[in-house]
């Protein structure tokens, strides 16, 4: 296996202190490199049966019966007349006929412990620790998601939020950036 | 009979707006202070009787406390995602007035707003004139390009076009992944986005390739999180 050294910039990208987005033009395609390089892994997102995402449907579907249940026939009706209006005020999520297998890569030079946390389970940080794989310095986790969009960030040794280098990334309204994920 | 009519519609919305409450109080107990979650009930309130999503208030009181952020910054933050959905409402009702947006379309909505597309952006995808999950998708899409760097105006005109084009879901959702592999060859977000936006206006005119092969695009993004 050879060395090589990559320019400060890109470097920066490795840390997750840039985006793809924030490297010059000229630095982009060794950007790619690098991270193609360091996270030799296979992340296409794969189609399987949504086994989970049913029986969260069906979880949801039995807590709003028992909700039926507890209230006065007349708030019964008057909840059946407002679905029936067509204008629930908190739908449960579409369930969908697939999740989408997702892999998440982090190259965290020196890091002790990483996680991702984001829309999907409710901002953890203990939720979904990644495991290192391959090089000392890449840590990675996969998670079966359901299409959507969905916001994310790494958690590096518990204290320190940092956006996915390799994706789009938005402001989350404190100051920092969210990674965006859309399947 | 009106005035029943008028007492279990106020039944209705009482109900929904307790169910609200107590939903939200659940999803945030332990995970919000007690001003935090005060806030979201009235906001969330409000937000169910007027059609508004809920979900992304209750994410943004989760989020600020788990990075640790003051009450006082969270409060802003809510209020802002508050108003960014409201916002998205509007402009989808002011270009279908058919049909009323659902909480998912207007919850896409509010994320193309936070990533930069403004309520005139919204609304020319909603007149596309596709169904409604497909604007959904489209929306999401457009704030991702957003996300990307991609001028706003352009992610909207690329979405644009390939909602014309009839484009599937699955060739939406690859477009931010297309887009990344053209800047990663050097080109600017804009520009990559324009030369994808020429070639959907093109097979809005002309229909696809009648021999396309295999799709060049796996149906999902590649791209996020990795390339």
């Amino acid at each position: 296996m050879t060395k090589r050294e990559f320019d400060p910039q890109v470097k920066q990208l490795l840390d997750g202190e840039l985006t793809l987005a924030d490297l010059p033009a000229e630095l982009r395609q060794e950007g790619e490199e690098a991270l193609r390089l360091l996270a030799a892994v296979d992340r296409e997102p794969v189609s399987l049966p949504a086994v989970t995402w049913r029986v969260m449907a069906t979880l949801e579907r039995r807590r709003q019966r028992r909700l039926t249940w507890l209230l006065a026939p007349a708030l019964a009706a008057a909840a059946a007349l407002a679905l029936w209006l067509g204008r629930p005020a908190n739908p449960p999520a579409v369930a969908s006929s697939a999740m989408v297998t997702v892999r998440f890569v982090l190259v965290a030079p020196g890091a002790h412990q990483v996680s991702v946390a984001g829309t999907f389970n409710r901002w953890d940080p203990a939720a979904t620790p990644l495991v290192r794989s391959g090089s000392a310095d890449m840590w990675v986790a996969t998670l079966s998601l359901p299409p959507g969009q969905h916001q994310y960030a790494f958690v590096v040794d518990g204290v320190r939020w940092v956006p996915d280098p390799t994706a789009p990334a938005i402001d989350d309204g404190f100051g920092r950036r969210n990674s965006v994920l859309t399947l | 009979m009106r005035r029943v009519a008028l007492l279990v519609l106020g039944l209705a919305v009482a109900a929904t707006a307790l169910d609200a409450q107590q939903s939200i109080a659940a999803r945030l107990s332990g995970r919000a202070s007690p001003e935090i979650v005060a806030l979201v009930q009235e906001l969330g309130s409000s937000a169910a009787s007027r059609g508004l999503p809920i979900d992304p208030l209750i994410q943004k009181a989760i989020e600020g406390n788990a990075k640790g952020v003051p009450s006082e910054r969270v409060a802003t933050a809510v209020r802002l995602v508050y108003a960014q959905l409201d916002t998205a409402a509007a402009a989808l009702r002011s270009a279908g007035p058919n049909t009323p947006p659902d909480s998912v379309e207007i919850a896409a909505g509010g994320f193309a707003i936070t990533a930069g597309l403004r309520g005139r952006d919204i609304a020319e995808l909603a007149r596309t004139g596709r169904p409604a999950a497909d604007v959904t998708v489209g929306l999401r899409v457009a704030g991702t390009l957003a996300a990307l760097g991609v001028p706003p105006a352009d992610a909207v005109t690329l979405v644009s076009a390939s909602l014309r084009a009839g484009q599937a879901p699955g060739d939406l959702l690859a477009l931010p992944g297309r887009v990344q592999s053209e800047m990663a060859r050097g080109a600017t977000p804009a520009q990559a986005a324009a030369g994808l936006a020429r070639a959907a206006a093109a097979q809005a005119r002309h229909g696809p390739p009648p021999d396309r092969g295999p799709p060049p695009h796996p149906p999902h993004p590649p791209a996020p999180p990795h390339p």
